[in-house]
């Protein structure tokens, strides 16, 4: 599974469980969505640092990193590039 | 200090805007602010209160009587959303400061609905220095100058003008009680929008302390949030439960205590007791204390938490502050004066007149159910039990509301919108227990046959209209009916069961 697939299949289990997961676009908007609140971005973060062994700073904890299937993607390569 | 407080309360109360002045002449280097790392000194702060002051002024058009409409304030928190609203507060000018996380066209209905003549947003490009041709300031303690909203969650939250001679008497007794002046430096978690605001900024402002705002994007960010407390050591913090639940977190490396705070505030409903246990620990040498207030009335009772029993149960709501009264109601309006459990009425010296609009108001604030004195009461909706020992805690609601992250949110409310979505033929809202979030809302619905309504566009409708608090956490779509009860109810109870079997 790409990451793309194993995020978008977290978001969508975790989320949304009703939904099939292609239907969810890796550039829909989750947070202006209402799909993930300010708890659930800490949810997903925590996710994130453990499934792909990233240390997610303080500092990056901008919602922007986490808006789409695809900004989270991003994150990852680039965190794991700078590692 | 309660006697001190208790003192300042048989005094005229002092202007809160002639105070402010006072300190930018007086200790003008003093940092007022705090944000993003950079002081804000009271003099800069000042300088620009005054230009948003002239802009304000000259963006009034014609009559006088033009500028004495209220102006609407579409304000994230930010140094400029300050300077315009202690422009506003010295030109006695009435404005409404709604959550800026509403809904669009809830926003633009409040603001129609408060008559306002204009609606700002924080342009962020005032500065420097403006002479002060404006006319001068004199204390009217009957003029409203803020206008805030109830956490009503859907619908139109009720709009609460609060006058000049309140937010004073709030101010001194706040300032009095917690120990505030030059150098002292608070916390100030809440949104800009919210009555807590009071006490963290307002307060502070006006006693010459230093507000550390914390930054809205970053408010669940731990540790930020703790860099914040030892760096400018911060010596009161007041928040929602919320804030100390992320401090208290184990899972990550909780070694800092945060021994320049004094004064901490917890502010009443369901701060979890593993979490309330460990404050004492958190913050060594501070007083801990519970405090209890709704918009309407402001801060209303105080209670002082033992640090060595603060685990135990329910905690007190304390006793009334200064000045205040308070009163249990039973269900037929009589008084209960012994113990048990009854509606909760207080009546403060920091209380709105009443809500804007009036038809809202009969029902909620009332005269003494007796006839015992002329004051105002407001009927709260929490239900409180007394206790044999004369303590009160709180035990719910007279309505289905509850706070989730500290913001309050009626259920009803929140299944007549999803009602409304015409894919839903039937809806129920529970509420469950939340560590992290005091109460997370759910959804159990049922859709309408053959539709494909999923949580992903429920989701969407949902965010065009309810504030993000107020959309539930958890969605259940079906096709079955709800459970009923034997008289034809729906049946809460079992849908918190089936949801909680649904997570395991």
């Amino acid at each position: 599974m790409s990451h793309t697939q194993t995020i978008t299949k977290f978001i969508v289990d975790e989320f949304l469980p009703d939904v099939p997961a292609e239907s969810l676009a890796a550039d829909y908007d989750l947070l202006s969505g209402g799909v993930i609140d300010s708890l659930g971005l800490l949810k997903v973060i925590a996710w994130l640092e453990d499934r792909f062994e990233i240390a997610v700073e303080d500092l990056e904890i901008a919602p922007d990193n986490f808006r789409t299937v695809a900004a989270m993607n991003a994150f990852i390569q680039n965190a794991r590039q700078a590692a | 200090m309660a006697t001190t407080a208790a003192m300042r309360a048989q005094l005229p109360a002092r202007s809160f805007v002639e105070s402010f002045s006072a300190n930018a002449r007086r200790f003008p280097e003093a940092p007022a602010l705090i944000w993003r790392g950079e002081p804000v000194s009271y003099r800069e702060l000042n300088d620009r209160a005054l230009h948003a002051r002239a802009e304000l002024g000259k963006a009034d058009i014609g009559p006088a009587d033009i500028d004495t409409e209220p102006i609407g304030l579409r304000c994230a928190k930010s140094p400029e959303a300050i300077a315009l609203i202690l422009a506003c507060l010295m030109d006695q000018r009435s404005f409404l400061l709604p959550t800026t996380t509403l809904p669009e066209h809830t926003l633009q209905e409040l603001f129609l609905r408060a008559g306002c003549a204009r609606v700002l947003n924080v342009s962020g490009s005032s500065s420097g220095r403006c002479s002060d041709r404006l006319r001068s300031f004199s204390p009217d303690p009957e003029a409203v100058t803020f206008m805030l909203t109830t956490s009503g969650s859907t619908g139109l939250p009720k709009i609460v003008p609060l006058s000049e001679g309140a937010v004073d008497r709030f101010t001194d007794w706040a300032g009095a009680q917690f120990e505030l002046g030059v150098g002292h430096s608070v916390l100030n978690f809440s949104p800009l929008s919210f009555d807590l605001c009071l006490l963290d900024i307002w307060t502070t402002l006006k006693h010459g302390g230093c507000v550390v705002l914390v930054e809205p994007a970053r408010a669940t960010n731990t540790a930020y949030l703790r860099d914040l407390l030892l760096r400018y050591d911060v010596e009161l913090v007041q928040a929602v439960p919320i804030f100390y639940q992320l401090l208290t977190q184990k899972d990550r490396d909780n070694t800092a205590e945060f021994a320049s705070v004094r004064h901490v505030i917890v502010t009443g409903d369901s701060i979890a007791p593993g979490c309330l246990a460990q404050l004492p620990g958190l913050f060594p040498r501070a007083r801990l204390y519970n405090l209890y207030g709704c918009t309407e009335t402001n801060d209303s009772l105080l209670h002082e938490i033992d640090p060595t029993q603060a685990a135990t149960g329910a905690l007190p709501l304390g006793e009334p502050l200064p000045g205040v009264r308070a009163l249990l109601v039973n269900e037929d309006g009589t008084i209960r004066n012994g113990p048990g459990t009854g509606e909760l009425y207080v009546s403060t010296p920091f209380q709105t007149a009443g809500y804007l609009d009036p038809p809202h108001q009969q029902s909620r604030f009332v005269a003494h159910p007796d006839g015992a004195d002329a004051l105002r009461y407001f009927r709260t909706g929490d239900l409180v039990h007394r206790h044999e020992n004369g303590s009160l805690t709180l035990v719910g609601r007279t309505d289905f509301q509850v706070k989730v992250r500290g913001v309050r949110t009626s259920i009803e409310d929140v299944e007549r919108v999803l009602g409304s979505h015409p894919d839903l033929a039937e809806v129920a809202v529970v509420a469950i227990p939340d560590p992290l979030a005091g109460h997370l809302l759910h959804a159990e619905t049922r859709r309408v046959p053959g539709s494909a309504l999923n949580t992903l566009t429920l989701r969407q409708f949902c965010v065009e209209k309810l504030p993000q608090t107020a959309i539930p956490s958890t969605f259940h779509i079906a096709d079955d009916p709800l459970p009923r009860t034997a008289t034809g109810k729906v049946d809460r109870h079992m849908i918190i069961r089936f949801h909680e079997r649904r997570l395991t």
